[in-house]
C-alpha cells in the first residue's frame, strides 16, 4: 500500500535521505524513529507528496507521489490524514470550523447538520467534547494535537500520520496523548505512521519501528525484535532515551514495556 | 543584477502557478465580496486622510508654481489632471500596498511557517486557489471605488485650501478643474488602480508563500512585499501612462 | 477613540526615553554610522526607482500640458521645483518607511519576540540605548540624503523623457532648470525629510519595540508602522509645505 523505493533526497550539499527501500505494513502502527535531524518528517512530508524526491519512487495506493499531477495527488491524498506538529490549526477558524474543514471541501453531499454530527463525534472520540465553538487561539498545545487529531479522522481515512506527537508538550500531557494514540489505533484499526523521539511512547504503541540514522535506515523491525536487536546504533539510541539499562535483555524488562 | 530577474522568474512562474489553480478550481465562493468589502473598509481611514493632504499639497505647489506667470487661477486645473490622471490611482495603490498588502504576506507567512499551508495541501485543497483568488478578487473590485473616494477628497482639499487658504474664487477652480477632465480620465484611473492592485496583491502573497523560518521570515517577507510591489507600481506607472495619455490627448 | 489617545501618550513617552538615552555618554557612534549605512544602503536603489520614473511621468504629462499653449520651456523649471518641493520628499520617505521603517520593526520585533531584548537588558545593557536609538538617529540621517539622491533621479528622469523621448531641447531644459530655483527649494526638502526621517525612525522602534505575540506580532508591527507612518508624514507634510512654501513663488 505505501512503499519507498531507492528514495535519495539532499537540500543543497545536505544529504537527507540515502537510498531508502520502506515497506510500511497495511493496517498496522509503524513508528519512524532516529536522532533530530535524520530526516524523518522529510520521510513523512515524502509519503504525502509535500516533497519530491531526487531519486525513487513513493508509492501510495498505486500512484507514485513522486511523480503525481496535482489531481492524482490530491486523490490519494483525500485517504490520508495528518497530524502536524503544532495542530497546523486555522486560528481565523473556531474548533468545529477547523475539523470540519475537509467535510466542507471533499463531502459536499453532507448535510450541515450531518457534518456538524460528524464533527462532534469525532471531538468525542479524542477526548474533547462540547468545544465546537471555541476559538482555536483559546487551545492549549494538548488541546490543539486532540483537535488536530480530530480533523485528521473526519474524512475516516485508511492512513494517518502523526508528525513528532509529543513534541513540545510536558510529560504528563505527553502520556495523555500516547494514551490517546493506543486508543485510536484501538478503535479505528487503521495503518498509522509516527514519527517520534520519544522511545518509551514508541514502544508502547507501535508495531513496527524504523530507525533512520544519518540518512540511512538502520533497522526496520516488529517491535519486539527492534528492543532486542544487536545492532550498535539501536542499542545506543534505545539507551540514552531510557537513560538506565544495559542491553536490550535489561530493555526489554523496564516497567511500562508490554 | 542576476539575483532581480531571477527573483522576477519565480515570481512570473508562481504567477502561472496560481492562474492554472484559479482555473481548474474557482475560488471559494462566499468568502469572496466578504473580503473586499474587509480590505476596502480597513483602507478607508487612511485613504481618506492621505488623499486630503495630497489635495492641499497640489493646491498649494500648483498655486507657487503659477503665481509669477500669472496663472494662479489655474489651480483648479493643474490639480485636477495632476490628480485625476496620476495621484489618485498611485494613491490608492500605496494604501493598499501599506495596508491590505502587508496584512497579506504576513497572515500567509505565518500560514507557511506554522505548517497550515502544508496542512491545506495534504487536505487536498489548493492553497494559491483557496488563500490567494479571494483576497486579488476583492482588491481588483475595490480598487477603482478607492481611487474615486480618492479623487473626490483630493479635489474636496485642494478646493478648501485654493478657496479658505489662498483666496481664490471657489466657483473658478471648480469651472478649470471641471473643463480639464473627461469621463475618460475616471476610467483610466480605475484601469490603472485595478493593474496596480493585482501587482500587489500577487507580489505580497508571492512572498508570503516564500516566507523563511521564525518572526524574522515573516517580517523579511512582509517589509519585501510592500517595497518590491511599490517600486514596481510606481514604475510600471510610467508606461501604462504613456500608453493611455501619450500623444493622444 | 481613547484608545487612540493612550497608544499617542505611550508613544510621547517611549520618544522622550529615547531623546534621553541620546544625551548620555556613551553613544555607540560606531553602532549609528553602521546602521546610517545599512539604511541608506538599503533604500537608495527603491528610491531611485522611484522617483525616476515619476519624473517620466511629470514629463510626460506635463510636455501634453504645455505643448497646447507653447509653452514647453516651463517644463524644466515645473519638474525641478515640484521633484524637489514635493516629490521627492514624498517618495523617499515613502521608500525609507516601507523598507527602512519595516525592516527596523521587522527585525526590533523578531527580537522582542525572541526575548533577545529582555536578555540584553539582563545583561544590565541598557536596550533602547543600544539597539533603539541607534536606529532612529539613523533613519533621521538617511532620510534626507535619500531625498537628496531622489531629487537628482527624479529630475534625471524628467529630463530623460523630455529630451530622448520627446526630443525636447537638452541646453534649454538645463538653462531653465536654474532659472526659476531658490535656495529654499533646496533646504526645505532636506529639511522637511529630516522631519519625516526622524517621525519614521521613532514610529518603526516604537511598533517594533512592543510587538507582541508570535510571528504574527511581527507582521503585524510591519504593517502598522509603514501605515502609521505614511499618514503621520503626509500630515505633517501639508504644515510644513505651508510654513515653508506657504507664499513662495518662484
Amino acid at each position: 500500500m505505501i512503499e519507498l523505493k531507492n528514495v535519495s533526497k539532499s537540500f543543497g550539499s545536505n544529504t537527507i535521505l540515502r537510498n531508502i527501500s520502506l515497506k510500511i505494513p497495511p493496517g498496522q502502527t509503524t513508528a519512524i524513529v532516529g536522532p533530530s535531524g535524520t530526516g524523518k518528517s522529510v520521510t513523512l512530508k515524502h509519503i504525502v507528496g509535500l516533497l519530491r524526491p531526487d531519486e525513487g519512487q513513493v508509492m501510495c495506493f498505486g500512484t507514485d507521489m513522486a511523480s503525481a499531477s496535482e489531481k492524482e495527488l490530491f486523490a490519494v491524498r483525500r485517504r490520508f490524514g495528518m497530524l502536524f506538529q503544532d495542530g497546523a490549526l486555522f486560528d481565523s477558524f473556531s474548533v468545529g470550523e477547523n475539523v470540519s474543514f475537509p467535510l466542507e471541501h471533499h463531502a459536499p453531499n453532507m448535510s450541515r447538520s450531518e457534518r456538524r454530527e460528524r464533527v462532534e463525534e469525532k471531538l468525542r472520540l479524542v477526548g474533547l467534547p462540547g468545544i465546537y465553538e471555541r476559538p482555536t487561539s483559546a487551545l492549549s498545545g494538548g488541546q490543539r494535537k486532540r483537535v488536530g487529531l480530530a480533523r485528521a479522522i473526519v474524512m475516516e481515512p485508511e492512513v494517518i500520520l502523526f508528525d513528532e506527537p509529543n513534541s513540545g508538550l510536558d510529560p504528563i500531557t505527553s502520556d495523555a496523548i500516547d494514551a490517546l494514540i493506543q486508543e485510536m489505533k484501538e478503535a479505528l484499526g487503521i495503518t498509522f505512521i509516527i514519527i517520534s523521539h520519544d522511545i518509551v511512547g514508541t514502544v508502547n504503541v507501535a508495531d513496527h519501528i524504523a530507525m533512520l540514522y544519518d540518512g540511512n535506515l538502520v533497522a526496520f523491525e516488529p517491535t519486539d525484535r527492534f528492543v532486542r536487536l544487536d545492532n550498535e546504533i539501536v542499542r545506543k539510541f534505545l539507551r540514552r532515551n531510557l537513560v538506565l539499562p544495559e542491553g536490550p535483555d535489561e530493555v526489554a524488562r523496564l516497567p511500562g514495556l508490554k | 543584477m542576476t539575483n532581480f530577474f531571477a527573483g522576477l522568474g519565480r515570481y512570473g512562474l508562481w504567477c502561472i502557478q496560481f492562474l492554472r489553480a484559479v482555473l481548474t478550481h474557482g475560488p471559494p465562493k462566499g468568502q469572496t465580496l466578504h473580503e473586499a468589502f474587509r480590505i476596502g473598509i480597513k483602507s478607508l481611514p487612511i485613504l481618506l486622510i492621505i488623499s486630503a493632504f495630497v489635495g492641499t499639497n497640489l493646491a498649494l505647489q500648483g498655486y507657487n508654481a503659477f503665481k509669477p506667470l500669472g496663472g494662479q487661477r489655474l489651480v483648479g486645473m493643474f490639480v485636477a489632471l495632476a490628480g485625476v490622471r496620476e495621484l489618485a490611482p498611485i494613491i490608492a495603490a500605496a494604501m493598499i500596498a501599506a495596508k491590505a498588502g502587508t496584512e497579506m504576506a504576513s497572515q500567509i507567512g505565518v500560514m507557511r511557517i506554522r505548517e497550515q499551508v502544508d496542512a491545506l495541501e495534504v487536505m487536498a485543497v489548493n492553497p494559491l486557489a483557496f488563500l490567494v483568488a479571494p483576497r486579488l478578487i476583492g482588491i481588483v473590485l475595490m480598487l477603482p471605488a478607492l481611487t474615486l473616494i480618492a479623487i473626490f477628497v483630493m479635489m474636496s482639499a485642494a478646493y478648501a485650501v485654493s478657496v479658505f487658504q489662498l483666496g481664490l474664487a471657489g466657483h473658478e477652480f471648480i469651472q478649470f478643474a471641471s473643463e480639464s477632465i473627461a469621463p475618460i480620465d475616471f476610467f483610466y484611473g480605475a484601469i490603472k488602480a485595478m493593474f496596480f492592485g493585482l501587482i500587489i496583491c500577487t507580489v505580497s502573497c508571492y512572498f508570503g508563500f516564500h516566507c523563511g523560518k521564525g518572526p524574522e521570515g515573516v517580517g523579511t517577507a512582509t517589509n519585501r512585499a510592500v517595497v518590491t510591489s511599490s517600486v514596481i507600481c510606481i514604475v510600471l506607472n510610467y508606461f501604462v501612462s504613456e500608453l493611455l495619455y501619450g500623444g493622444a490627448l | 477613540m481613547l484608545n487612540a489617545l493612550a497608544a499617542l501618550g505611550r508613544f510621547g513617552g517611549f520618544s522622550v526615553a529615547i531623546a534621553a538615552r541620546l544625551v548620555r555618554r556613551p553613544l555607540f557612534f560606531g553602532h549609528i554610522l553602521n546602521q546610517t549605512w545599512v539604511t541608506t544602503t538599503r533604500c537608495l536603489l527603491p528610491v531611485v526607482a522611484v522617483t525616476f520614473p515619476f519624473g517620466m511621468v511629470m514629463a510626460l504629462q506635463g510636455l501634453e500640458i504645455f505643448r497646447l499653449f507653447g509653452a514647453e520651456r516651463m517644463l524644466a523649471s515645473l519638474i525641478s521645483i515640484a521633484t524637489l518641493r514635493e516629490i521627492s520628499p514624498v517618495l523617499a520617505s515613502v521608500l525609507v518607511a516601507a523598507q527602512g521603517g519595516s525592516s527596523c520593526a521587522a527585525s526590533l520585533g523578531a527580537m522582542r519576540i525572541k526575548e533577545e531584548l529582555d536578555a540584553t537588558e539582563v545583561m544590565a545593557i541598557d536596550a533602547i540605548k543600544y539597539h533603539v536609538a541607534p536606529r532612529v538617529v539613523a533613519m533621521t540621517i538617511a532620510c534626507p540624503l535619500l531625498n537628496i539622491a531622489g531629487s537628482v533621479s527624479g529630475v534625471a528622469g524628467g529630463y530623460f523623457t523630455a529630451v530622448f523621448i520627446k526630443g525636447e531641447s537638452g541646453g534649454t531644459f538645463m538653462a531653465e532648470l536654474w532659472s526659476f530655483m531658490q535656495p529654499i527649494d533646496l533646504y526645505g526638502g532636506v529639511l522637511k525629510t529630516t522631519v519625516f526621517g526622524l517621525l519614521i525612525g521613532l514610529i518603526s522602534c516604537y511598533h517594533g519595540y512592543r510587538a507582541s505575540g508570535g510571528a504574527a506580532g511581527v507582521g503585524k508591527a510591519v504593517n502598522d508602522t509603514v501605515v502609521h507612518s505614511v499618514v503621520a508624514f503626509i500630515t505633517m507634510n501639508y504644515f510644513l509645505t505651508s510654513a515653508l512654501f506657504g507664499s513662495v513663488s518662484p
